[in-house]
């Protein structure tokens, strides 16, 4: 029993992770209607500008999170404007192969500044934490959850209270009726792209302190990113929240917890379950019916 | 007139040498050398995808012999001295892409042989290439017993086999006081690290120790502390992982978290390197490997450099403090393996390299280099390492350990 619950606690504690990575993902999908490859690309971007400023300047990677989220909301700006904009309106297969390309240029370009050396921010705080009748709960993948939460509340809150997340909404709803009232279209899609980005950072950050980066790591980080918003269903923050705890809960419990199958079938029942709520609810856990 | 002239000096100058060459054999007996043909040698080799680390260090390890030989001129076959162009392709870390790739650097490139990519998987499905195309291939970085039960003639590993990659520490564990009991082990899907997995579990009960938990997980996985969780449930007295530095890294963060308070922990791929004493800190203390090679291993090199030598020249080539660690050594040595054999058949042509390469028995910095008859190195014995105070010290066998496992780990909380 002990062992279940700390597995469950490790499940919605890696499942926050999954909720920071999968929030920009699912903006930039929703609204820009762009599967964007290069996010995990974005998200190692921001782990490694976490990491110069814990290494370079002893800055906790905790306090370096809203500079990251600044410079990645900077970069994602100037590449929607400079490139991802010019495919907008294009075919998805031509996004997607930019959006590629875009994932190639990042990872090859931190590779000649980081090359393929691996870095981690180790603060002196890492691996403590509390426990619980023997349930442990590290402190750094609990700030992790309340960051990805915080993250998940701040662009919800952005999207439904603000003037300028009625107008991203008004864009992904209708384009042209959108462009019609007076919304620059331009800077509606670099304004989701760059917000998109800074969760992006964020999520990057709180990844640097839990696991070793490299330059490629982050490709595995745009698929579960992709699992997740097909699993907690398109459009709505709540849903990507959902989605990216019940991933990480059945990732968890999946490698674990079903006697005889080793984690080598934690993927398999991860997909099995996309795939059974692809049938049963093909609008995703929580998403809206189209 | 200006090409012309040129030509007609390069004639006259290459008769003075084929000349002055004949005139030196004949006179002095000594074998003076000519300069043949550049010698072209293909290497897939995983410069980028998740390996691209261990691939990196491969990599140095080629270079810092390309550098030595073609400063000797070149390899020297029956007195002519071969210069070598070393040509690289990323396989991504890819198995099959490293099979297509090593197809095109023997096609397109004419590489007249190969060197082993990184990693056990890649070099499995090159084999197959090298095999097909009768292309010897020697590698350093593919422990695998998989690749070599194949039957295959061209492909020869310098390195012990995975089999061995843990039970150094296994047998340093038996004498360790107090004795620890109980071992988990977590391997990654791959066929190497399940090679080393299966022979820990075979062997542990050997040695009296009991394996409480044993399973598997993807390979490159980050998310690992459900494992970890499940290995602390059992209370084990030995952690031990075979998976790659990634996975090490992952683990350790989470026994660390999970306060999974192990007696002895041991990864086979990872602490080697320095990225691991970078990545964790302190906390990377009191963390054991096996090791194909340490700077610590004494052999007698019957050529090429000393183990002393090697690590001065490793730091002064690469502008480094850190010591080489194996994947570099185990690479060079894979070099070093194909260049005797080149001499010693004193021919290029691939049937008489591979029959020397069979034959072969040298030593090295790296140790005996020689192959049973399935083309693996199991001549050359494991060593183990610790991480102490953010150093690596070999610490077993007594006989080349410069320093004693620091045993046991303290607790979490009390370091």
């Amino acid at each position: 029993m002990q062992l279940f619950v700390q597995q469950v606690v490790l499940g919605l504690l890696i499942g926050g992770v999954y909720v920071a990575v999968a929030i920009g993902f699912s903006l930039v999908w929703g609204i820009l209607n762009i599967v964007n490859l290069a996010h995990g690309a974005l998200v190692i971007v921001g782990a490694y500008l976490t990491w110069l400023l814990f290494a370079r300047a002893r800055i906790d990677p905790f306090a370096a999170l809203p500079i990251v989220a600044v410079a990645l909301f900077a970069f994602g700006y100037a590449l929607q404007r400079a490139l991802i904009n010019r495919v907008i309106r294009a075919p998805l297969f031509f996004t997607l192969l930019l959006t590629f390309g875009v994932n190639l240029m990042i990872v090859n370009a931190l590779l000649v500044v980081f090359k393929s050396d691996f870095r981690s921010v180790t603060p002196s705080y890492s691996g403590s934490g509390f426990g619980v009748a023997g349930v442990q709960v590290p402190y750094i993948r609990l700030a992790a959850l309340g960051v990805a939460v915080a993250v998940a509340a701040g662009v919800g809150g952005l999207l439904n209270r603000t003037r300028t997340g009625a107008a991203i909404q008004a864009v992904g709803a209708d384009r042209e009726a959108a462009r019609l009232v007076g919304i620059d279209l331009r800077h509606v899609y670099a304004l989701t792209f760059a917000v998109a980005a800074a969760c992006a950072g964020v999520a990057g950050g709180l990844i640097s302190t839990i696991q070793a980066i490299t330059p490629t790591a982050g490709e595995p980080y745009t698929l579960q990113a992709f699992v997740v918003v097909v699993l907690g269903g398109l459009g709505r923050v709540g849903a990507t929240v959902v989605g990216g705890l019940v991933f990480g809960l059945v990732e968890t419990l999946g490698q674990t917890m079903v006697p005889g199958l080793g984690a080598g079938w934690a993927n398999a029942i991860a997909f099995a379950i996309l795939v059974l709520v692809l049938i049963v609810r093909p609008q995703g856990l929580m998403g809206r019916v189209a | 007139m200006m090409g012309g002239t040129t030509r007609f000096t390069g004639v006259v100058s290459l008769a003075a040498v084929l000349v002055l060459a004949c005139g030196g054999a004949a006179g002095g007996g000594t074998a003076a050398t000519t300069t043949g043909e550049d010698l072209v040698i293909g290497a897939p080799m995983s410069l980028t995808g998740s390996q691209s680390k261990e691939g990196a260090l491969a990599r140095q390890g080629y270079d810092m012999w390309l550098q030595w030989i073609n400063q000797q001129g070149g390899i020297n076959v029956k007195g002519v001295k071969h210069r070598v162009q070393l040509k690289y392709e990323d396989d991504t870390s890819k198995a099959d892409i490293s099979a297509q790739l090593a197809q095109k650097l023997i096609t397109e490139e004419k590489a007249q042989f190969l060197l082993g990519p990184y990693g056990s998987a890649t070099t499995a499905s090159d084999a197959v290439v090298a095999e097909k195309n009768s292309i010897p291939m020697v590698e350093g970085n593919g422990a695998a017993q998989a690749i070599f039960n194949q039957g295959y003639k061209y492909v020869f590993g310098v390195l012990s086999p995975a089999n061995v990659y843990l039970s150094g520490v296994l047998d340093m564990a038996a004498t360790l006081r107090p004795k620890p009991a109980t071992v988990a082990m977590l391997a990654a899907d791959d066929n190497f690290s399940q090679e080393v997995a299966k022979a820990v579990v075979d062997y542990a009960p050997s040695k009296g120790f009991q394996v409480v938990y044993s399973d598997k997980y993807p390979n490159g996985s980050t998310n690992l502390s459900g494992l970890v969780a499940n290995a602390k449930a059992r209370n084990p007295d030995i952690v031990l992982n075979s998976g790659h530095l990634q996975e090490a890294i992952a683990i350790h963060k989470a026994a660390k978290d999970l306060k999974l308070d192990a007696k002895l922990s041991a990864y086979s791929v990872g602490p080697s390197t320095p990225d691991f004493i970078v990545a964790l800190g302190k906390d990377a203390n009191y963390v054991f490997d096996g090791s194909q090679w340490t700077p610590q291993v004494k052999s007698t090199a019957s050529f090429y450099l000393s183990s002393q030598d090697y690590v001065a020249a490793y730091k002064k080539q690469f502008n480094t403090q850190d010591d080489p660690d194996y994947h570099v050594a185990e690479s060079t040595a894979a070099c070093l393996a194909l260049q005797k054999a080149i001499e010693n058949a004193g021919s290029l042509k691939p049937d008489k390299v591979r029959d020397a390469l069979a034959a072969l028995n040298v030593s090295t910095f790296f140790g005996q280099i020689r192959f049973d008859s399935r083309g693996i190195n199991t001549f050359k014995p494991m060593v183990v390492e610790q991480i102490q105070d953010g150093k690596h010290h070999t610490v077993w066998p007594a006989n080349v350990a410069d320093a004693t496992p620091q045993y046991p780990t303290p607790s979490w909380s009390g370091r």
